[in-house]
């Protein structure tokens, strides 16, 4: 290795620090430090002229490792790399030592101030001295985005991927698209039927080129990496084999009717959500026109959308095409979306009349009629009897059945309710643990349909963002393994959180997945033989800066 | 040349489709009237206790520092839209730049100006938040003694990097784009307009952006009648939503959940803290919100039903009247702090931006889309809607939202082939 010559330029901020730390004595006191090359003060290291005279300083006088001690590395810490990379080094070979903010701002005592700087000043250079260099490369990807699921989540996606120009292929394990779109009744708030929204869908998707769909098909085995993946795919007898640079997964939610809770089983007159659309969608089923129909929900799943906005919409259907009675008992409407409040509105002023419980109404069977007992909240707690011809009780939301396959097949995490997990609910809504695999729809939130396709439209460009030049630039070996001391325990392939290691079974060693890794470092931190070596945050530089502490 | 698009509003929905087009190689204007992009979300503060509690805030910090690191986004701060005219893949914008004073490529952030500012009790030159983007001071021409007649000149004297310039006038900036967003964000609702519930006229009723303001600037709260920690303490919900005799016939998505946040943020702090919550309907869907929901009725009371009225019977004393639906008559409760969860209501200025941009505005005066479910295109073609000027939503959906406009930009123009 070359020798180490370390350039230190430090930022006054406009005469500002020095006010608080002791600059002349902080220099005069690292050019004394081993391989320390230069120490330069300046003005407004942020300034375009002083960043080209750093540029001047580090090609003039040979440094090949740099310090700069000034604001947060929030403010410039990228621009100061870039800089860095202009001069010729890499652009890891640069380490910040925030000494406004965290030192001369929150310091008045000049004399402890200095000190602190000073430390700080030092933890970089001892940091940097250890620090290995980190290529980029360019590495091709599939431009192919495989879809899993072909309700109208899926279809949204496929769709925005083909105006997008993106190759699509669509899975669906029934043998047509649509999903749940084949069985609602109505789409309230939205004014167009789920009959025309499909129609519409359906065309795009099957008029489109780039869209390749196929139905009664389900994924069989995954492997490689983003960008490369590479699916089998089983549809009927056959198996196919393709590659894909993304995955997609909408693959939707399930609906269980739970007779425990309840403490009553369907039938005679008790029917779910589900059948109740199902009779609304085929009228030749309704034999009879029920007089009057109760809707109960929140009483096994409180905290979901699906079951007031599947109320809402078949209230009215009902109330529409029957003009029957409609009672809705419920203790909370989940009325957080667009145009939900209007149609609760609309549908109480059609008539329908609602009860909200704080404790779960008696519900009898007498005489092939239901009866509901309720305490009726608006009349001082009267105890009210309504009697039903129909009563439509809800379903809780599931994750869909093979979820749990597809989790182990694809390596993905689920969350507490056993919906897939997103790698980080707030910040990358979308995306999995794993990189290159997204989530749209139902099967990861719970969310009404006008959030369902924003989540789709997320999920789609997400994809797009990743793998669209065909290219992704990714840091090559910024975490290595030594495979002298690698044991094989398997310790670090557990704990990686983005399925990023493989095994090496020519060099009997652990691999890391550069495109994978996103650099957390826990593979590094847990190795009972030290044999990861996170080339920021090495275990010898920490050691060092500890040292200076 | 590179696609461009204006984005109106820097808000976290406008931060967040300058970024998904800029990373896909647009160019973007990001154009913002306060002298930060950031949004009110900016000045919102973190509601963890022990745990997280998922309010989101840290996203906008987070989202601020990706805009950045692009460079591909022009930031037209202190600007408003003047005029537009053309069509998708051809409007021509005409904006208005307010001065700043301080020039942001020169201002360093060191604070020799504010420290050295003899305006009182508001210094006139000022950062408008350490998250601030530009990370730059501003002035303010109100408080500022240079423009109201006074001849002082310390900060523009002083300031090392001779950052700041008092003869600057308002410019005009014309721009040629090829689609428009637009993400003017949101008017939280005057609580005032509800006068029986005593917002103004009470020391000790607060809305829920006081409490975010207080809470992000001091840590905590206090009465503002005495200063002590509050005892017992009431959250009146659906201030301003659902609600619609002062027009706003809808839900404001965020309340229930602010509201719970800070309710269990209070008690964290203050654990004798009684907390009441008065309700209609809790909006407790939403990953992990319904279990975050059963934490707080252990600590929480909920009532349903809106109070009608709230008087004062000293500084200290809130009389709370609403619907016992359990005895089934009027009840009256005393508490030392109201809280009301106020809501989001479209924009003062959305009806002058919609003429502007020849864009239609919905039932309640948010911005209208084409087929009324949360999709971004309006009815002018190459013309988007984002965040919560479309209608209320909270951090992560205006994000979400922000993106999907950004991606349908894409597809429009890449359809067109422009």
């Amino acid at each position: 290795m070359d020798e180490v010559k370390i350039g230190v330029f430090i930022c006054n901020c406009g005469d500002t620090i020095s006010k608080s730390v002791d600059l002349l004595d902080i220099r005069a006191r690292l050019e004394k430090l081993a391989d320390v090359a230069l120490v330069s003060i300046g003005h407004d290291l942020c300034s375009p002229q002083a960043q080209q005279a750093i540029r001047k300083d580090i090609i003039d006088n040979g440094i090949n490792r740099v310090v700069i001690a000034a604001c947060s590395p929030q403010l410039y810490g990228d621009a100061l790399a870039n800089l860095v990379e202009k001069a010729g080094l890499n652009r890891h070979l640069l380490s910040v030592a925030n000494i406004r903010e965290q030192c001369s701002w929150v310091h008045p005592d000049k004399d402890k101030a200095t000190k602190k700087a000073m430390v700080q000043i030092r933890m970089a250079v001892d940091k940097v001295r250890l620090q290995d260099v980190v290529e980029q490369a360019e590495v091709e990807v599939y431009k192919d985005v495989l879809v899993i699921g072909g309700g109208i989540v899926g279809m949204e996606v496929a769709i925005e991927l083909s105006n997008l120009n993106l190759r699509t292929t669509l899975i669906e394990k029934e043998a047509n698209l649509g999903g749940r779109l084949k069985q609602f009744a109505a789409l309230y708030p939205l004014q167009v039927t789920p009959e025309e929204m499909l129609t519409s869908r359906l065309k795009q998707v099957t008029g489109s080129e780039n869209i390749d769909v196929l139905t009664s098909a389900g994924l069989k085995d995954l492997s490689g990496e983003v960008g490369n993946f590479t699916a089998k795919i089983r549809k009927g007898n056959k198996e196919i084999s393709r590659n894909f640079g993304a995955i997609i997964l909408a693959t939707g939610y399930e609906t269980l009717f739970l007779d425990k809770v309840y403490g009553f089983e369907l039938g005679n007159n008790i029917i779910t959500q589900s059948q109740l659309e199902g009779m609304l969608k085929s009228p030749g089923e309704i034999k009879k026109i029920p007089q009057s129909v109760g809707f109960v929900f929140d009483i096994c799943d409180e905290h979901s959308r699906i079951s007031t906005l599947s109320t809402l919409r078949n209230a009215l259907v009902i109330k529409e095409r029957f003009g029957s009675e409609v009672y809705v008992l419920c203790r909370n409407l989940q009325v957080d979306g667009a145009g939900l409040e209007k149609l609760y509105q609309d549908v109480r002023n059609k008539g329908v009349i609602f009860f909200k419980f704080e404790r779960f109404p008696k519900i009898l069977r007498e005489n092939g009629k239901i009866n509901i007992q309720v305490e009726d909240l608006s009349m001082a707690r009267e105890q009210v009897m309504l009697s039903c011809n129909l009563l439509v009780v809800e379903e809780k939301v599931v994750p869909h059945q093979d979820f749990a396959t597809l989790e182990s097949m694809l390596n993905i995490g689920l969350g507490p309710r056993d919906f897939y997990q997103e790698d980080n609910v707030h910040l990358y809504p979308t995306s999995s643990t794993k990189s290159g695999i997204f989530f749209a729809g139902n099967c990861h939130q719970d969310l009404d349909l006008g959030r369902a396709l924003t989540d789709a439209s997320n999920a789609a460009s997400e994809a797009y963002q990743l793998i669209s030049s065909g290219k992704m630039r990714v840091e090559v070996e910024r975490v290595v393994v030594d495979p002298d001391k690698c044991a094989l325990c398997l310790t670090c392939l557990r704990f990686c959180p983005h399925d990023a290691i493989r095994i090496d079974y020519e060099k009997k060693a652990a691999h890391i997945l550069d495109l994978a890794c996103q650099g957390c470092g826990i593979c590094a931190a847990v190795c009972p033989a030290k044999a990861i070596k996170f080339k920021d945050w090495s275990d010898d530089q920490i050691l060092a800066e500890l040292e200076v502490v | 040349m590179n696609k461009s698009v204006l984005v109106l509003g820097g808000g976290i929905a406008g931060v967040a489709s300058s970024l998904r087009l800029a990373v896909n190689g647009f160019k973007v204007y990001l154009v913002e009237r306060e002298p930060t992009i950031g949004g009110a979300a900016l000045f919102f503060c973190c509601k963890a206790t022990e745990a997280c509690n998922q309010c989101s805030v840290c996203l906008v910090p987070e989202k601020i520092a990706e805009i950045k690191a692009q460079p591909q986004i022009s930031l037209l701060t202190n600007s408003q839209v003047a005029e537009i005219s053309g069509q998708v893949g051809d409007f021509s914008v005409r904006l208005i730049q307010r001065p700043r004073f301080v020039d942001p490529e020169k201002c360093t952030a060191c604070g020799v100006c504010a420290e050295l500012c003899p305006s009182q009790p508001n210094k006139a030159i000022y950062l408008p938040s350490p998250q601030a983007l530009p990370y730059a001071y501003a002035i303010d021409k109100n408080n500022c003694l240079h423009f109201n007649g006074v001849e002082c000149n310390i900060c523009s004297q002083e300031c090392p990097f001779g950052a700041i310039d008092f003869d600057r006038s308002p410019e005009k900036i014309e721009l040629s784009v090829d689609a428009i967003i637009i993400a003017t964000g949101f008017d939280v609702f005057n609580a005032k307009e509800k006068g029986c519930l005593g917002y103004g006229r009470y020391t000790n009723v607060l809305t829920g952006l006081d409490l975010e303001m207080k809470f992000s600037t001091q840590g905590s709260i206090t009465l503002p009648s005495s200063g002590k920690a509050p005892q017992n303490v009431a959250f009146i919900q659906c201030v301003g939503s659902r609600d619609v005799h002062i027009g706003n016939g809808y839900c404001s998505q965020i309340c229930c959940k602010y509201a719970m946040r800070f309710a269990k943020l209070l008690q964290y702090q203050h654990p004798e803290t009684k907390i009441t919550i008065f309700y209609m309907d809790l909006q407790t869907a939403g990953k992990g919100f319904g279990e975050f929901y059963q934490q707080c009725k252990e600590t929480i009371r909920f009532v349903r039903g809106i109070p009608v009225e709230i008087s004062e019977i000293s500084p200290d004393e809130l009389e709370v009247k609403y619907e016992d639906f359990i005895e089934g008559k009027v009840a009256k409760e005393i508490f030392d702090l109201v809280i009301l969860s106020v809501g989001i209501t479209p924009r003062k200025d959305s009806s002058n931006i919609a003429r502007i941009l020849g864009i239609n505005l919905g039932e309640w005066g948010f911005f209208d889309t084409q087929d009324h479910l949360d999709s971004t295109e309006t009815n002018v073609e190459g013309i988007f809607v984002a965040g919560t000027c479309h209608g209320p939503k909270d951090i992560p959906e205006s994000i979400a939202h922000g993106a999907q406009a950004a991606s349908k930009v894409i597809q429009t123009l890449a359809a067109r082939g422009i």
